[in-house]
């Protein structure tokens, strides 16, 4: 389906309102995520309609939601962590809720264009990692099928904070994001493709960082807030 | 907005000091909106488990992403209670649960084709967005604050106003454009 100006207009309102479900919600997130004119068309009916949250009755939730948020983000402070709260804070629901990617508000999406080199039968994947407040890239990326390395140099990136790391994922058109790995601090990061991962990039040319515990995740699936989210260019 | 600008003002200091990690400072917003949260999310499921689970979720949102907020997303009110709105649809969905409290609601509806909504729902907003929903027919504006409010699919909807399927669509639709045409005046 092609991102028409009056599909994007009628698609937003749809899904900010709730009523756009199932397939068609996936897919207008995607188109969420390609592009800052779907996203800014999401947030003008963010606020619009947000206007009608405001005026409903209050209630206040009993204690134990404020004991449950508390637990879920300071397991080692609380007094007791139940093997739920464990499980709750794994972020299971996380990545699902591309709603909040949608909010990568701090992101914009560069291309970098990059010397081609002579001609030959090489298709290459070139992009950047950026961040709205940071004017250099974090991280270039670039991505060779000849040699079948996908590269992600530093630029402005600075490590994660104390006791997390950076993983990095391929997030493929349909399905579970693939991981590349924990991106190690300094010095340029480069992970050969399998089969599998070139298939997903080449497909859907989007990549996404994530937070996550040092060694990266423990389940195999983010469990951290994706911080970023970028798409490559072919050249 | 209801709430007054110096109130946004609060909760906008709030929100950076949460965005550098200030646990005070989290409690304290924690304090200030979750009772309208929860009604939100209460109104929506019907459910108090699943609006319990909602806050907790938007919460944990909120303290991961408060660096995420910028004024192009709304008033700092209306962004964290969208984080909870989506929370709460997603889990709904995920549950694929019906409202429960809210058929009686729905009969009335039904009933009273011509009747207004609930006033709440009605006087929701401000001036401008009521202004401009005014501006709607009846339906249009039935459908899209059941939407809203009540998380209602299609398929509910079409049975809540006794109307097929692709009327009520037209509806959403075409009550959407016009509220758009009417926000942008």
């Amino acid at each position: 389906m092609k991102k028409t100006p009056e599909r994007i207009e009628a698609l937003a309102a749809e899904y900010v309102l709730g009523s756009l479900h199932g397939a068609a919600r996936r897919r207008f997130e995607r188109w969420m995520m390609e592009s800052v004119r779907v996203r800014q068309e999401v947030w003008f009916w963010e606020e619009k309609l947000g206007h009608l949250g405001a005026r409903i009755e209050e209630e206040q939730p009993p204690a134990s939601v404020w004991a449950g948020i508390e637990r879920r983000l300071w397991p080692q402070t609380g007094n007791a962590v139940s093997a739920e709260a464990a499980n709750d804070a794994s972020g299971r629901w996380f990545w699902p809720g591309w709603s909040m990617l949608a909010t990568a508000a701090a992101l914009v999406l560069a291309v970098i264009l990059v010397q081609q080199p002579e001609p030959e039968m090489d298709d290459r994947l070139s992009g950047a990692i950026v961040q709205a407040d940071v004017s250099d890239p974090l991280w270039l990326v670039s991505e060779s099928s000849l040699d079948r390395q996908l590269k992600l140099r530093p630029v402005a990136a600075t490590a994660a904070q104390q006791g997390k790391d950076y993983e990095l994922w391929i997030v493929p058109a349909d399905g579970q994001p693939l991981s590349l790995g924990v991106i190690p601090v300094g010095g340029t990061y480069q992970v050969t493709l399998d089969d599998e991962a070139r298939a997903l990039l080449s497909n859907s040319r989007t990549l996404a960082i994530s937070l996550e515990p040092v060694g990266g995740s423990p389940t195999g699936q983010p469990t951290g807030p994706i911080l970023h989210v970028a798409k490559l260019y072919e050249l | 907005m209801v709430t007054s600008n110096s109130e946004q003002d609060d909760l906008m200091g709030l929100l950076i000091a949460v965005s550098r990690e200030d646990r005070l400072a989290f409690q304290r917003l924690y304090e200030k909106i979750s009772g309208r949260m929860f009604g939100l999310c209460l109104k929506l499921a019907s459910q108090r488990d699943l609006a319990e689970e909602a806050v907790q979720d938007a919460f944990v949102q909120i303290w991961h992403h408060a660096g995420e907020y910028h004024s192009e997303r709304g008033a700092p009110l209306s962004w964290m209670l969208t984080i909870a709105r989506y929370r709460t649809l997603d889990l709904m969905r995920n549950r694929k649960s019906r409202p429960t409290s809210g058929d009686a609601h729905l009969e009335r509806v039904a009933d009273e084709r011509d009747g207004p909504l609930d006033e709440s729902l009605r006087v929701a907003g401000t001036a401008e967005l009521r202004g401009c929903l005014d501006e709607l027919s009846e339906t249009q504006r039935d459908s899209i604050l059941l939407s809203y409010y009540r998380g209602f699919t299609h398929d509910e909807l079409s049975e809540a106003l006794s109307s097929p399927i692709g009327t009520v669509k037209s509806w959403i639709r075409r009550g959407l454009m016009a509220l758009k045409r009417c926000l942008e005046r």
